[in-house]
């Protein structure tokens, strides 16, 4: 992320932005650092200032519709700040300008909830605006609310780069089924194309499967079904066998 | 842009700059004030040669002698370099160490610019402080029963805000190229206190040792006594201009901390 504001240099290769190099390409672009600090002795609206005269075209009536928003009080000094309303002023001064692309390293860190509701409003809205987000985050349900394409990062290199709903279908699935009388021979579902395993418990069998489900289901209609449940990997058994696999 | 940079950078050091003026002012006319009691009871103290130098002469008999011993030597670089000092540590490499810089350059503006931005505020506190420093002089001579005119009082303190800018200048290269408070502020300070030492025994050690301190462009040629040394100012200036462009290189060409 730094690299791609010019604070970092690439060892090797260059980095483009927007279609441009990424020192022209910053008046595109909304920052929110995830690690910062401002000015202590300086309030909120003057930290908001001077931001947008480096921007250069930002108006008066957008800073404060978005600290109303996000019920940012502008004029404290810095100092006497907590930790999520320093965050305040960092999302303002990123979504100030009204920028094609917003870059946020771990911007709902130290809001509340009811702050991070309005957070993803806003989001939703540059959304819709056709306006990319590049959203880091290290927290799973907050990746799983906003994205819609996700690049997983594993030792500094991108392990993949996918969309969410993708992930969703590679995601192992694991079907608990319920037989009338005894479950049959786990041989059978095992021998089935995708099929990673099962387990047999009394009248239940466990099968757990990648891609395609008509097998599987075929296989158990062999036999008299009482109950079908599905039991999916969330996100966060997506990302870890994710990152498994880069160990292998 | 680089405006807003600017006019934040003298905002923020505006209370310690008129604190650090209102300080010199005071403390020189107390000097003046004291001269007719001190200055000529004392007379010329004979002190080793050396400690003379190091001191400023020692000559406690002329007001121009008084000035030199109690402000010109010590008292005044200490304030105003310092300060400058102080300013361009905090500014550059203090900045970035507590990652304000991040989020600032991240806005459409260039890292060289950002950095005249911020030389031009120092100068333009030190250039306060020259005047404070000249304005405390004036009242200090009327004080002490006049003596000096005007304009040597001017170059004493036109010779004091070249020898600040050079020493807030190596603040910010050493800033630039390190992106650390501590060795900026720390390094600047150690060398004008090596290059005061060099300065002050170069006489009792080797002559040509004074031109290696910057000192001795602030003060060999004795601005109380002979006006403006255009040449010396010369000097002053150029080691700035080249340290600037040490902090531009340093800065611009590495990967910003923190």
């Amino acid at each position: 992320m730094r690299m791609l504001l010019g604070l970092a240099r690439p060892t090797a290769g260059r980095a483009e932005v927007l279609g441009t190099d990424v020192l022209s390409a910053r008046r595109r672009i909304g920052y929110l650092a995830g690690d910062f600090e401002l000015y202590d002795q300086l309030t909120g609206a003057d930290v908001l200032q001077y931001f947008a005269r480096l921007r250069g075209d930002v108006g008066q009536d957008r800073i404060a519709a978005l600290a109303e928003r996000l019920e940012a009080d502008l004029r404290r000094p810095v100092r006497e700040l907590s930790t999520g309303n320093r965050q305040k002023l960092g999302l303002i001064q990123a979504f100030m300008g009204e920028p094609e692309l917003l870059i946020l390293d771990e911007p709902i860190a130290g809001l509340d909830p009811l702050v991070q509701h309005r957070f993803h409003d806003l989001l939703d809205e540059v959304r819709a605006a056709g306006r990319t987000v590049l959203l880091s985050s290290h927290t799973l349900s907050e990746v799983d609310r906003v994205a819609d394409r996700v690049a997983v990062l594993r030792a500094g290199r991108l392990a993949v780069v996918d969309t969410l709903e993708h992930l969703r279908e590679i995601a192992v699935r694991r079907w608990e089924i319920e037989f009338d009388g005894d479950s049959p021979d786990p041989e059978r579902f095992r021998r089935l194309p995708g099929v990673i395993e099962v387990d047999r418990n009394g009248a239940h069998l466990t099968v757990a499967f990648e891609g395609e489900a008509d097998p599987v289901v075929k296989a158990a209609a062999e036999y008299p079904v009482r109950e079908l449940r599905v039991r999916d990997d969330d996100l966060e058994q997506v990302f870890l066998r994710l990152y498994a696999d880069g160990d292998g | 842009m680089t405006r807003a940079a600017l006019g934040l950078e003298l905002r923020l050091r505006a209370r310690s700059v008129a604190l650090a003026g209102i300080g010199l002012m005071t403390v020189a006319a107390i000097t003046g004030a004291l001269f007719p009691a001190f200055g000529e009871s004392l007379g010329k103290v004979e002190l080793p040669e050396g400690v003379g130098e190091l001191l400023g002469g020692g000559d406690f008999a002329t007001i121009a002698g008084w000035l030199d011993t109690e402000i010109a030597s010590v008292y005044g670089p200490l304030v105003v370099a310092g300060s400058a000092i102080a300013a361009a540590a905090a500014t550059l490499a203090g900045e970035e160490e507590r990652r304000i810089l991040a989020l600032v350059l991240a806005h459409p503006v260039s890292r060289t610019r950002l950095l005249l931005a911020k030389a031009a505020g120092i100068a333009l506190e030190v250039a306060a402080l020259g005047i404070a420093c000249w304005l405390g002089l004036l009242l200090s001579v009327a004080l002490a029963g006049g003596g000096i005119g005007p304009g040597r009082l001017a170059a004493l303190a036109v010779h004091l805000a070249f020898l600040a800018l050079a020493f807030g200048a190596l603040a910010l290269a050493l800033g630039g190229v390190t992106g650390r408070r501590a060795v900026a502020a720390g390094g600047a300070a150690a060398v004008a206190v090596a290059m005061y030492l060099v300065n002050g025994l170069a006489p009792v050690t080797a002559d040509w040792l004074q031109y290696l301190s910057l000192f001795h462009y602030y003060a060999g040629h004795e601005p109380l006594r002979n006006g403006v040394d255009p040449g010396h100012l010369a000097v002053l200036g150029a080691v700035t201009a080249v340290l600037l462009g040490v902090a531009a290189a340093g800065f611009r060409g590495r990967d910003l901390r923190g």
